[in-house]
């Protein structure tokens, strides 16, 4: 039993986790996003669109579009996010709006879409592209360790991509001159500004990178949980991500922590109710949990909590 | 008159856009936008079913068309106070349920208003107490509490109040519900919405509220700057508390009127998103409560109107949510252009 729960928690909290780093890299930035919800979605359209057809070329045995769908998750989630940056940083959108509109603008360009093409191309008037779950792999000798070792069994070939990934992110935003100046946009921009940097540029690529990052956690949940992509993507799992940031304080491995604790609850929470017998929409009740975590902590904590101080304010040049 | 104009830019550029995608699609655009108002009883269709006719189309126009003016005028008073309410779903599932958990006792209509009103006003002044108190982002703390309701509300009506054949709630009791739905009037069927003469006056009610007291004096004051009204002296923590209850109020009166009037039943396991429409729709009003009834009026056509057009075209329905997204994405811009302006 404890096996499942590490395994299932797992592969929850870890795209739940990168696209938590997306979420970090703007905010950092000083653009609120709450449009990770719609970026995921987005990200898991564009990729199993390209599964879909790839599948149909290279035939269901071939790991290509399996790949291929990531790369094109990717392409997509960040695509759809410059829009989010456009209105952000060129048209001055208020931010929050901004973020509430690009997750209303993903679900029904995704759902109308997912429609159309079905009705099109496959004759066929589904809401939905099936993908199957994608297959699973067990790490040899390190999966034999006690109890530990059920982190390396079972695992989607996609953890192992989020976590090198998220080595790479945290390495990009602490300790190069880009991850420099991607926070201190957050806090200063102006000072940015006077050292030489384009404060626009470097949000524009921020927001880029958090679309990125969601595209690969979108694309993971429909490889995993729902096995398709559908409309029923739209879970609000961006918006836990963003729990999981805020319950972090805007850095990558508590940010982390939190992501595990989400997971690690579901899963628990599930377990449990499948040991005692209890129906299953007493799953419900467990979702519960990480939100009213989340908000009991920032009733005790907000005054240690630190977002980015220019988050969400609009940078103007010509503003003193 | 200038934040007119530019919602007036914004519907046209996303008709525009809207027409383009059916054209593209090999659709004729301006039948397709007929009969959009063919399905929302604003002009003759070809043919009817029996009992129902053009009256009959209008007035289930006029019920789906209720909540969504509760539902905007809930975003439109949050954001003059400075308020992002984007729990509006939430508040509206809550009061939604726990009106027709009421109505399985006392079934009376009066009571479904105020339990709904009551526990919407709840959600709200938690809200805009935990941003004063404890300095909780408003946005953030109704995210958390929209997904804890709809969890919460999912697993009561799973565990004890479902009905097993559609996977919904089980139907609210009919001397209890907001809508008179089947009223037989000369021939015909009719949907009466109880709720609609309610939400216009509740809409000239706010805007009095808002432009005629000392208290919508304040209320703008806050919104557009708290510090510089607590230095004139205003009670900013109060007047931020009334404005959130307002709201949740508001929102609760969408959800009786939605769950408990235009459905009978409540769908377990997604928020209504008629909470973020309204969004669009309180931005298209330029926030004010007049201007919500007529961006309410005009976004109910499309959604109203989609299914007909659906039908009559051999498109997907979701092209109505996609306009409906188009226009939020412009409305969004435009306060930028409306800021460029002023300058």
């Amino acid at each position: 039993m404890i096996d499942m729960i590490i395994i299932d928690g797992l592969s929850f909290a870890l795209p739940l986790f990168i696209m938590a780093v997306g979420g970090i890299y703007s905010e950092k930035s000083g653009i609120t996003n709450l449009a990770l919800e719609g970026f995921q979605g987005f990200g898991a359209f564009t990729g199993s669109v390209a599964v879909v057809y790839l599948t149909g070329i290279f035939g269901s045995t071939s790991n290509v579009p399996y790949y291929a769908g990531f790369i094109f998750a990717v392409i997509g989630g960040g695509l759809f996010a410059l829009i989010h940056a456009l209105l952000c940083i060129k048209f001055k959108a208020d931010q929050v709006i901004s973020g509430v509109v690009m997750n209303i603008l993903a679900m029904a360009m995704t759902s109308f879409m997912t429609k159309s093409i079905n009705a099109s191309f496959f004759g066929n008037s589904a809401n939905k592209f099936m993908l199957g779950a994608s297959a699973r792999i067990t790490v040899p000798y390190l999966s034999d360790i006690p109890l530990a070792g059920a982190i390396f069994r079972d695992i989607y070939p996609f953890e192992i991509l989020i976590v090198l990934l998220a080595v790479i992110m945290w390495y990009v935003l602490y300790k190069t001159k880009f991850g420099m100046r991607l926070r201190a946009c957050g806090d200063n921009p102006h000072s940015v500004d006077a050292a030489g940097v384009n404060v626009y540029a470097v949000r524009t690529m921020a927001v880029f990178i958090s679309g990125c990052l969601s595209g690969i956690a979108g694309m993971s949940f429909a490889y995993s949980i729902s096995a398709n992509f559908s409309p029923d993507i739209y879970l609000g799992y961006g918006y836990l991500s963003i729990a999981a940031l805020i319950f972090g304080n805007w850095s990558i491995l508590p940010s982390l922590a939190a992501c595990l604790i989400f997971g690690f609850a579901r899963s628990g929470g599930s377990a449990v109710i499948n040991e005692l017998g209890l129906p299953s929409s007493y799953n419900d009740l467990v979702r519960i949990l990480p939100y009213v975590l989340t908000m009991l902590l920032l009733v005790f904590f907000s005054r240690h909590n630190h977002s980015p101080r220019a988050l969400g304010h609009i940078y103007d040049k010509g503003q003193r | 008159m200038k934040k007119f104009t530019l919602s007036c830019l914004a519907i046209i550029i996303s008709l525009i856009a809207g027409a383009l995608i059916l054209w593209l699609m090999g659709k004729d655009p301006v039948a397709a936008y007929m009969n959009l108002l063919q399905g929302s009883g604003l002009m003759q269709k070809v043919k009817y079913a029996g009992r129902q006719n053009m009256f009959t189309d209008f007035m289930s126009f006029i019920d789906a068309m209720t909540p969504m003016i509760f539902a905007s005028l809930s975003v439109a008073i949050a954001l003059r106070g400075g308020f992002f309410n984007i729990g509006v779903s939430g508040q509206m599932m809550i009061a939604g349920f726990t009106a027709h958990m009421l109505s399985l006792v006392v079934p009376s209509r009066i009571l479904v208003i105020v339990v709904g009103v009551i526990a919407g006003a709840l959600v709200g002044a938690l809200i805009g107490w935990m941003r004063y108190r404890f300095n909780v982002n408003e946005v953030v703390s109704s995210i958390m509490l929209n997904s804890t309701i709809m969890y919460l509300v999912t697993f009561c009506i799973n565990t004890f109040y479902v009905n097993p054949v559609s996977r919904q709630s089980k139907s609210i009791i009919e001397s209890a519900r907001l809508t008179i739905s089947g009223f037989r009037w000369e021939n015909l069927k009719l949907d009466i919405a109880l709720a609609f003469p309610l939400a216009i006056i509740t809409a000239m009610f706010l805007q009095w509220l808002i432009e005629r007291t000392t208290y919508g004096y304040e209320m703008k004051a806050v919104g557009l700057s708290p510090k510089a009204a607590y230095y004139a002296g205003m009670k900013v923590n109060r007047i931020s508390l009334i404005t959130m209850t307002i709201s949740g109020a508001l929102a609760g009166l969408a959800g009786v009127s939605y769950f408990c009037g235009y459905y009978a039943s409540i769908q377990p396991g997604t928020t209504p998103s008629m909470g973020f429409d309204a969004i669009a729709v309180s931005l298209l009003g330029g926030n004010n409560p007049i201007g919500c009834i007529f961006a309410s009026f005009l976004i109910t056509i499309i959604s109203k109107g989609s299914v007909y057009m659906s039908s009559r075209q051999n498109i997907e329905p979701e092209i109505a949510s996609l306009i409906t997204a188009f226009i939020l994405t412009f409305a969004a811009c435009s306060a930028f252009l409306s800021r460029k302006g002023r300058k």
